[in-house]
């Protein structure tokens, strides 16, 4: 069929897309590396060079973060966007972000090591998006805006938290690592927090590909997805387990890294429809290449430190999304 | 096929319902009249196993409705609900291939050939063929209402419960929707229709199921049924019922005093 035809040339159009940002994201740096060496490097990873060192021990780590950090927020949106059926969702809705953050507040006042930050913030991730639905819970399900109220004052809650722990406790040190925690950065993490990462996050993609023929189906309204045979509850359950391991395992890695998870789902819809067989899977490669390209910009922009990345992608890939989305339409 | 024996029905705050007993049989039209806010689709709802009544029981195929899992229930009850929102962009034979989902494993996100020839099929019976590649939002309201119809006979229930599928529609669409509803039935299904019109009910169907007064107020051929004093209590309203030359009966508003005349 037509659609499905379009449909399949954008997805591989993404996957090249991505290809390409990969070799860049590992390319491009404070040494810069021609793609050859890079796929001479990719290809021979035993080799003694220092091109080999610089791409399996530093970059190809940190592109594979921003891989999972970008298909993990751009599922869960897609999925939440979805189950919610609303486009003002985002996977930080559920509090993860928020809830993770306060924690890492709490860890660095208290001078716990860096590298128990990310399974630190996995579990709070993880505790505060599970406590949130437990918070929603109807019945034997979750009420959408139970979910989205519970949510959204949780989230306040953590982020006056963790303001407060800013001012009271923080040293000035302090405040400035906590402040890049929440600007969001891919630095600092090798294979070992990307093994655990990507090991929950496989299981959240794992229970998503379960729910993608009920998401499905609830395009067609709630009361017709049930006389269709979809349990709701249970899709709810599983929608939000799964994203709550997605959220968790990206913020372990990334910090918090905004705007991804809200504004990639309406991309991918533009590009592959609404079906979710389709924008659950296309949302991998798409919100990879949002967090690679961004990844780039943090880390050459400028000379003397590394830009946040999730303050990056406020600040510019915001206005972009505006432009697209919005005014060159209009012009049109 | 469906059978109610003394139930109510109700939300936790108030019972809608009392006392309903009703069987729905394979092979019949039945048609189910009210006023407002009566409880028909409360009816259909709880017929349908989606909602458990306060008291009595529902059985489908000799099974209680409320054990039933979800799938289990879609491929022996189809339900076509009243208008509910749905996403832009979804398509005539997307929709009708979703009609299918409760006859496959959870794994398998697509039919096969199989589940194919059924969608086409349905899509056919209510004419939508021509338009199978369009998104439902660009359609009619009308043509809305046979994407719905097409639904759920791509479910392949033998039971097809409907909420209003005439309302937005002309007296020929009408027509035409209660054809296909009586062809389904003549090919087996049980087929119970909440209608808003009386008079469609009259007019096309053999038994007819009239809820007032919190309960069944009468079952039975329109004949038995289309009586002044029944369904002007049901209604709370005087109304008249009139034989036209085709024997047809029509339920009539009695003239109402004006002007003080």
């Amino acid at each position: 069929m037509a659609v499905n035809a379009r449909r399949g040339a954008n997805v591989v159009a993404l996957l090249i897309v991505l290809a390409l940002m990969l070799i860049a994201g590992i390319a491009i740096g404070s040494v810069g590396l021609a793609p050859a060496t890079v796929v001479h490097a990719l290809l021979h990873p035993h080799g003694d060079d220092v091109a080999t060192t610089i791409v399996w021990a530093l970059r190809l780590p940190r592109v594979l973060i921003a891989l999972l950090v970008g298909g993990a927020l751009a599922v869960s949106g897609t999925m939440l966007q979805g189950l919610l059926r609303n486009g003002l969702v985002d996977p930080y809705l559920t509090g993860g972000s928020a809830g993770a953050a306060f924690t890492i507040a709490v860890a660095i006042v208290l001078g716990a090591p860096a590298p128990s930050f990310a399974a630190l913030a996995f579990v709070a991730a993880l505790g505060t998006t599970l406590g949130v639905a437990a918070l929603a819970r109807s019945g034997r399900g979750v009420a959408p805006e139970r979910l989205i109220l519970a949510g959204i004052a949780v989230s306040s809650l953590f982020a006056g938290l963790t303001t407060l722990v800013i001012i009271e406790w923080a040293s000035s040190s302090a405040s400035l690592e906590i402040l890049s925690w929440l600007g969001g950065s891919l630095a600092g993490h090798g294979w070992n927090d990307l093994g655990w990462a990507a090991l929950y996050a496989t299981a959240g993609a794992v229970l998503a590909l379960a729910a993608v023929p009920a998401l499905n189906a609830l395009r067609l309204g709630d009361v017709r997805a049930r006389a269709l045979g979809v349990d709701l509850d249970r899709t709810r359950w599983l929608v939000l387990i799964a994203s709550s391991l997605l959220v968790a395992a990206a913020v372990s890695v990334s910090g918090v890294v905004g705007y991804v998870g809200l504004i990639v789902p309406h991309v991918v819809r533009r590009l592959c429809g609404s079906d979710t067989r389709w924008a659950v899977p296309a949302s991998v490669p798409a919100g990879a290449i949002v967090v690679l390209l961004a990844d780039v910009i943090a880390r050459t922009a400028s000379t003397h430190q590394e830009l946040p990345i999730g303050v990056l992608l406020s600040v510019v890939g915001v206005p972009a999304f505006l432009y697209l989305g919005f005014l060159r339409r209009r012009a049109a | 096929m469906i059978d109610a024996r003394g139930v109510q029905l109700g939300y936790p705050d108030r019972v809608v319902l009392r006392d309903v007993t009703l069987s729905l049989h394979p092979g019949e039209l039945v048609a189910i009249v009210g006023p407002n806010g009566s409880g028909k689709s409360t009816l259909l709802r709880a017929l349908a196993g989606t909602l458990v009544p306060q008291l009595g029981e529902i059985a489908v195929d000799g099974r209680r409705a409320s054990t039933l899992g979800p799938a289990e229930r879609a491929r022996r009850v189809a339900l076509v609900a009243a208008e509910e929102h749905v996403d832009d962009g979804v398509g005539v034979r997307e929709a009708v291939a979703l009609g299918r989902l409760a006859h496959r494993p959870w794994w398998r996100w697509s039919g096969d050939a199989r589940d194919e020839e059924i969608v086409e099929e349905a899509l056919a019976r209510v004419a939508l063929a021509p338009l199978a590649d369009r998104a439902i939002a660009t359609l009619s309201s009308g043509e809305r209402q046979r994407v719905w119809i097409a639904t759920a006979l791509a479910q392949e229930a033998p039971a097809l419960l409907l909420d209003e599928p005439t309302s937005h529609l002309d007296l020929a669409g009408a027509y035409a929707t209660l054809d296909v509803l009586h062809g389904l039935a003549a090919d087996g299904a049980a087929i119970a229709v909440v209608l808003h019109d009386l008079n469609l009910a009259g007019a096309a169907v053999d038994r007819v199921v009239l809820i007032g007064e919190g309960t069944v107020l009468a079952d039975g051929p329109v004949d038995a049924v289309f009586r002044s004093d029944l369904l002007s209590r049901a209604y709370g309203a005087e109304i008249t019922v009139l034989r036209t030359t085709d024997g047809t009966l029509v339920a009539a508003p009695a003239r109402r005093p004006r002007n003080g005349r």
